[in-house]
């Protein structure tokens, strides 16, 4: 077999109690574009961090073109080839796409910034990827596409014999998806080696050639994309058997509510994130609306759900409303706050957790511990800090605690992101069995709604299947202007260009 | 294998919080010596005075160190509970003049009120007024949307210069005499506790201090503060704090605080009201509370950590004859110390146990979380 | 719940504590109370370095350990609340002889010799006595009532001024007798007054200089600290010879400060008064409530400044050293505010 581009051999990590990495393996070859899955937790952006040098591993080693790579050292990983897109930008948004590129280069290193080098490299780099860029634009006027074709150009322009990417559809529509495929062909064709971190099955073994599989620190998979299929896949992944639910059956709308109507919201940065919004409500529903990230669903959701008041319009809300937003460690939870003091967060008006004046820290504990019990949340002990937990499990964490509001509405923002199979199968069957009246999570003690009236819910998601499967009514927001979905694009080709349509618009 | 797995650069878990506190006194001591000695004087001896300044005897200790201690807890107090609720109130030095300014007007307004009305009539009214003091800085802050840092350090002036008018003025004794008020009722001061000069107000400030820190551990209301002062953001989509509510609240209650501070050093230590009443302590009480980890129980050791600071300083200049500037000098340098070695720990903590930017007990974690651990947007493209 | 950065935090403080309690435990005995001789404290509310009314308190503390081989201390205190804990920390360590440096100290200076019985204080410019608190009065107006006159027969259009720091009796008191010298010259000369709120403030006193020169005042007292450079140097830059404007200095003799414009200082000398109280302490003959210095102790006095003598007429020289004299014999009373609470109507 041909020379491995990548060799990680018996790699593992501890911290502290936690073992992130216990026997990590990876093989990558030039010209391959190798996926690495696994659950969250499973150690996959440890063990690209320990590649990029940014983690120093406490046992195994790793090759470069089988030369070994001195651990903990972003500088030699770089050197040796290896180049990382982020899950999240690092970019600086007053800045120029070609200053973004420099930064850190050595062209942006002396005294003044040698621009046009810059430039003339972008432009060599455009042409061979054919990923088109406007180099002298500031970044913060891209859409979140552009974004990330900055993000990769900048890894780019180093130019990497390794390029790892880190979950990087989730921020892209359906066509920015195959367009972003194309590239990463177009990169491999040129004998680089692509690695990439990915959660959606479909999506991967579309572009993958081959695919390592993690399960708690330990390779357990790695084969070639002909000899593997989703099932199995899911199954090296969780270790077990899963089965999907079939899709949720229609429901019949109940009484209205929640109604806003003509709403415009203005955004953080003063421009108005959306406008002339009308949405009814209906119990027992579940009104999905999909869209690129960044197109007004965090300040619609806001709005949706009574934390944020509009600039215009009228909003009319039931009592209590659940929000789960797109942005758990800066929004849904208090990073420093224990598991108990971020249930508090929600429940510690209700007379069951309160004594008098005072909380009554006991029963919020025991509520705690439910929610965690239910949503299988993995901590590493009860004072835990929101903080130490990972994502995955953050996320259960803050839907366990809004759904044990026994929420009138529920809107909740790309829910399912950071969850893991099991976890995401759960929150999706609790989802359909609430808006059909079920139990909810009421009954952890959190007092709220008396009967069995179901909830309405909102489900905003970049997902468009999860919309598509879940949502009784269907929406596109592009823009800040939510878009109906007629019967007949009620798929994802319809609704990217839907959501198309109305950008060149 | 890798044969030399590479450890994290600071691992103090074993060293624990007190030896490197000591280290960090150490290091100040050693380098206030240093200054000293260069500039001539005998640093063994200053070294002497500043603790005996300061702990010599039970009398002094009390009469000297704790009365110094009592507006800095005070005011501490004041302070830690704003930045608890992230409201940056430095203006508790103004505050603090504001309740001064009450209180001697009360001891002065009522000689023939009964004690056990005017004593706690002046001690209400400098609270009281403590917190109106905030109110400019809460109106601008919420009908205007200005920073309150720059209005409440505005109002520290506006205070200052008030009180200078009044001593010259409305205020002033009735002699007329000299830039200061006639000294307050007898039963407007507070009670000594034994022989020397310690007063009522500390043990006031203790017990304030100890309920702050039960208030913020157990009631709904600190639990409020300390919700919106960590993530106002996660206060707000909680959809159950008025984070507006709570700001406001924790706004007047810090300014009550600095406004007793102000009230307790008039009826306990001053007994009249002057111009630079205070040697700076609503500002001092900002480094009290950061040192402190903005936890009520520690400002009682921050503030007493100050006092004795002062209270040695003063004796540093009394036996060895250190000029005042060099004094302040090595006292702001202890307190650098102080800090600095204090955040370097708590750094060092964090990086001892996991990644940086993580607690202890951090589990190896996936995508979001950990990609936020090399947020800054140069360290993945530094190279 | 725990709050999450106590501990840590704690650390750092606890150590000190720690540190603190042990050094108690070891020797942190008293730095020696009581104890044989003369101890002698200074108290100021500026610094020594002033080159005015704080460095001659401190030169006079000085004399005292040279010449009565007094043991010494001196604490600049920051504000009021320190006056207290100043005198309580000199009342506990046995000091005999308390110099508080000015006025503000006299409330603080009652409650601690009630406390202290054994502990005499000295206010300067003091208001209030009792048993073991006396006030130290310095009778500047005699000296500024000399500099007055000079002022009256060296202006030439017939205004004059006069910048105070902080408007207290002692320092009007001085502006008083100022404006009475100059009017025994000339009773139709004008009296510029103002006072800028500070000792030490050069640049407002500058600009209440500038002013008063604006109004043709040509001759400036000053009646400030540190903040006499300021009228200082806006004299100096108004001063032509063909067009002579002058300066008197105030408080300490400060003819050697700006030689070209000052034509005399109305000085005390405080090394001087300090001694003469310090003397008379130990002899036992301190007299009881205030005590008053002034030109016949020689503490007192106007000092025409020896550069300008050639440009001073003889016979303006003559008539202030005649009242000079008359003052002595007390044939001549120079008017004072009277601030001394208690203090009897006798001359």
């Amino acid at each position: 077999m041909a020379r491995a581009a990548v060799e990680m051999r018996s790699v593992s990590k501890r911290f502290g109690p936690i073992e992130a990495l216990a026997d990590a393996s990876l093989r990558a070859y030039p010209g391959e574009v190798h996926a690495l899955l696994g659950e969250n937790g499973a150690g996959k952006t440890t063990l690209m961090r320990v590649l990029c040098g940014a983690l120093a591993p406490d046992g195994g080693e790793v090759l470069v073109e089988n030369r070994r790579l001195p651990p903990g050292g972003t500088r030699a990983a770089a050197a040796a080839g290896i180049g990382m897109v982020h899950q999240h930008f690092a970019l600086v948004p007053s800045l120029t796409v070609a200053e973004n590129v420099a930064l850190g280069t050595r062209e942006g290193s002396g005294l003044r910034l040698a621009l046009d080098r810059v430039h003339a490299r972008l432009a060599e780099l455009e042409r061979v990827t054919g990923l088109p860029v406007d180099a002298g634009a500031p970044v913060a006027g891209l859409s979140v596409g552009a974004k990330q074709r900055v993000e990769i150009l900048k890894a780019l322009y180093r130019d990497p014999r390794v390029l790892v990417l880190d979950e990087p559809t989730t921020v892209l529509g359906p066509q920015e998806v195959d367009w972003l495929f194309g590239v990463l062909r177009s990169l491999v064709a040129e004998g680089r080696t692509v690695l990439l971190i990915g959660h959606k099955l479909d999506e991967i073994l579309r572009v993958a050639d081959r695919v390592t599989v993690l399960r708690r620190g330990r390779t357990v998979l790695a084969q070639g994309r002909e000899t593997v299929d989703a099932p199995g896949l899911a199954r090296a992944m969780i270790g077990r058997e899963t089965t999907r639910a079939a899709g949720a059956a229609r429901a019949e709308a109940g009484e209205r509510v929640a109604r806003v109507e003509a709403v415009g919201i203005r955004g953080d940065d003063g421009r108005m994130a959306a406008r002339d919004v009308t949405l009814d409500i209906h119990r027992g529903e579940i009104v999905g609306i999909g869209g690129v990230e960044g197109n007004g669903q965090r300040e619609l959701a806001l709005v949706l759900s009574g934390r944020l008041p509009p600039a215009a319009g009228s909003v009319h809300l039931p009592a209590t409303v659940s929000l789960i937003p797109q942005d758990r460690s800066a929004g849904g939870l208090v990073p420093g706050f224990d598991l108990a003091e971020n249930m508090a967060l929600a429940f510690h008006d209700d007379r069951a957790h309160r004594r008098g004046p005072l909380i009554a820290w006991r029963a919020m504990r025991r509520t705690a511990r439910q929610i965690v019990a239910r949503f299988d949340v993995r901590t590493p002990g009860w004072r835990a800090t929101a903080r130490s937990l990972s994502g995955g499990n953050q996320q259960k964490l803050l839907v366990g605690r809004e759904l044990a509001r026994s929420p009138d509405l529920l809107v909740a923002e790309n829910p399912m992101r950071g969850l893991d199979i099991a976890a995401a199968a759960f929150l999706r069957d609790k989802l359909v069995e609430l808006k059909g009246g079920g139990p909810g999570e009421g009954d952890a003690g959190a007092g709220g709604r008396p009967t069995n009236a179901p909830p309405g819910i909102v489900l905003f998601s970049t997902d468009l299947d999860e919309v598509l499967d879940l949502g009784d009514r269907v929406f596109v927001l592009v823009r800040g202007r939510l878009i109906a979905v007629p019967e007949e694009e009620r798929n994802p080709a319809g609704m990217g260009r839907l959501m198309l349509g109305s950008e060149r618009a | 294998m890798i044969s030399q797995p590479l450890r994290p650069r600071l691992r103090s878990r074993r060293t624990g919080p007190l030896a490197a506190g000591m280290t960090a006194i150490l290091a100040a001591a050693v380098l206030a010596a240093a200054g000293l000695a260069l500039a001539g004087y005998d640093p063994v001896a200053a070294g002497h005075a500043l603790v005996s300044g300061a702990f010599g005897s039970w009398e002094r200790f009390a009469s000297i160190t704790l009365v110094r201690a009592t507006p800095l807890i005070l005011t501490g107090l004041a302070v830690a509970l704003a930045f608890r609720a992230g409201v940056w109130n430095i203006g508790a030095e103004g505050q603090l003049y504001a309740g001064a300014v009450a209180a001697v007007w009360v001891g002065l307004a009522f000689p023939a009120a009964p004690a056990w009305l005017l004593l706690p009539g002046a001690m209400a009214a400098a609270a009281v007024a403590g917190g109106l003091w905030t109110l400019v800085p809460v109106g601008l802050r919420f009908r205007a949307g200005v920073g309150e840092v720059i209005t409440t350090i505005l109002m520290n002036f506006v205070a200052i210069h008030t009180v200078a008018w009044l001593v010259h003025g409305p205020l002033q004794e009735a002699r007329g005499v000299f830039p200061q008020t006639d000294p307050i009722a007898l039963a407007a001061r507070l009670p000594r506790l034994g022989s020397g000069r310690l007063h009522a107000g500390f043990p006031v400030a203790v017990v304030l201090a100890g309920a702050l820190w039960w208030l913020l551990r157990n009631s709904a209301w600190g639990f409020r503060v300390r919700a919106v002062g960590a993530s106002v953001r996660a206060a707000a989509v909680s959809g159950r704090i008025h984070t507006g509510r709570v700001v406001l609240g924790a706004f007047l209650f810090s300014g009550m605080l600095a406004g007793l501070a102000g009230g307790v050093e008039v009826a306990g230590v001053t007994f009249a009201l002057y111009e630079n009443l205070s040697p700076g302590y609503g500002y001092t009480a900002i480094a009290v509370a950061l040192l402190a980890g903005l936890n009520p129980i520690a400002v009682l050791l921050a503030a007493g950590f100050f006092g004795v600071l002062q209270a040695g300083a003063a004796a540093m200049q009394r036996d060895v004859g250190v000029p005042a500037v060099w004094v302040s000098a090595i006292e702001a340098l202890v307190i650098l110390a102080v800090v600095a070695a204090d955040r370097f720990l708590r750094r060092g903590m964090e990086t001892g146990a996991g990644p940086p930017g993580r607690s202890a007990a951090s589990p190896g974690s996936e995508a979001r979380e950990s990609s936020s651990g090399s947020g800054d947007p140069l360290s993945d493209t530094g190279g | 719940m725990g709050v999450p950065t106590v501990r840590s935090s704690g650390g750092a403080l606890a150590a000190a504590w720690v540190l603190g309690g042990l050094s108690v435990a070891c020797g942190g005995g008293e730095s020696g109370t009581a104890g044989d001789g003369l101890r002698v404290a200074l108290l100021t509310s500026g610094p020594v370095s002033d080159a005015g009314w704080y460095a001659g308190a401190y030169e006079g503390l000085l004399l005292i350990e040279e010449s009565l081989g007094a043991r010494i201390s001196h604490q600049q205190t920051r504000s009021p609340a320190e006056f207290d804990e100043a005198f309580f920390s000199y009342g506990s360590s046995g000091y005999d002889l308390v110099f508080a440096h000015g006025f503000e100290y006299q409330d603080a200076a009652l409650r601690a010799g009630e406390e202290f019985p054994d502990m005499t204080i000295v206010v300067s410019s003091g208001g209030r006595i009792s048993d073991n608190v006396r006030s130290l009065i310095f009778r500047l107006e005699e000296g500024s009532y000399l500099a007055g006159m000079m002022a009256g027969g060296l202006t030439r259009s017939k205004v004059v001024g006069m910048v105070g720091g902080v408007a207290i009796p002692p320092a009007q008191g001085t502006f008083r007798a100022f404006e009475a010298g100059a009017r025994v010259i000339d009773p139709e000369i004008e009296v510029l007054e103002a006072f800028i709120g500070s000792w030490d403030d050069v640049a407002a006193a500058r600009e209440a200089a500038t002013a008063q020169l604006s109004r043709g005042a040509d001759v400036l007292v000053h009646n400030t600290d540190a903040a006499s450079f300021g009228v200082f140097q806006a004299v100096r830059e108004a001063h032509g010879d063909q067009d002579p404007v002058w300066a008197i200095g105030m408080n300490r003799d400060q003819n050697d400060v700006a030689p070209d414009v000052i034509a005399g200082s109305a000085a005390i000398d405080i090394p001087r008064a300090f001694m003469e109280v310090a003397t008379r302490f130990v002899a036992g003959t301190l007299p009881p409530g205030a005590f008053d210095l002034s030109l016949d102790e020689n503490v007192v006095d106007f000092i025409v400044n020896p550069a300008a003598l050639d440009r001073i007429p003889a016979e303006l020289l003559s008539r202030i050293g005649e009242a000079r004299a008359a003052i002595r014999q007390g044939t001549l009373e120079v008017p004072r505010i009277r601030f001394l609470e208690e203090e009897s109507g006798s001359p």
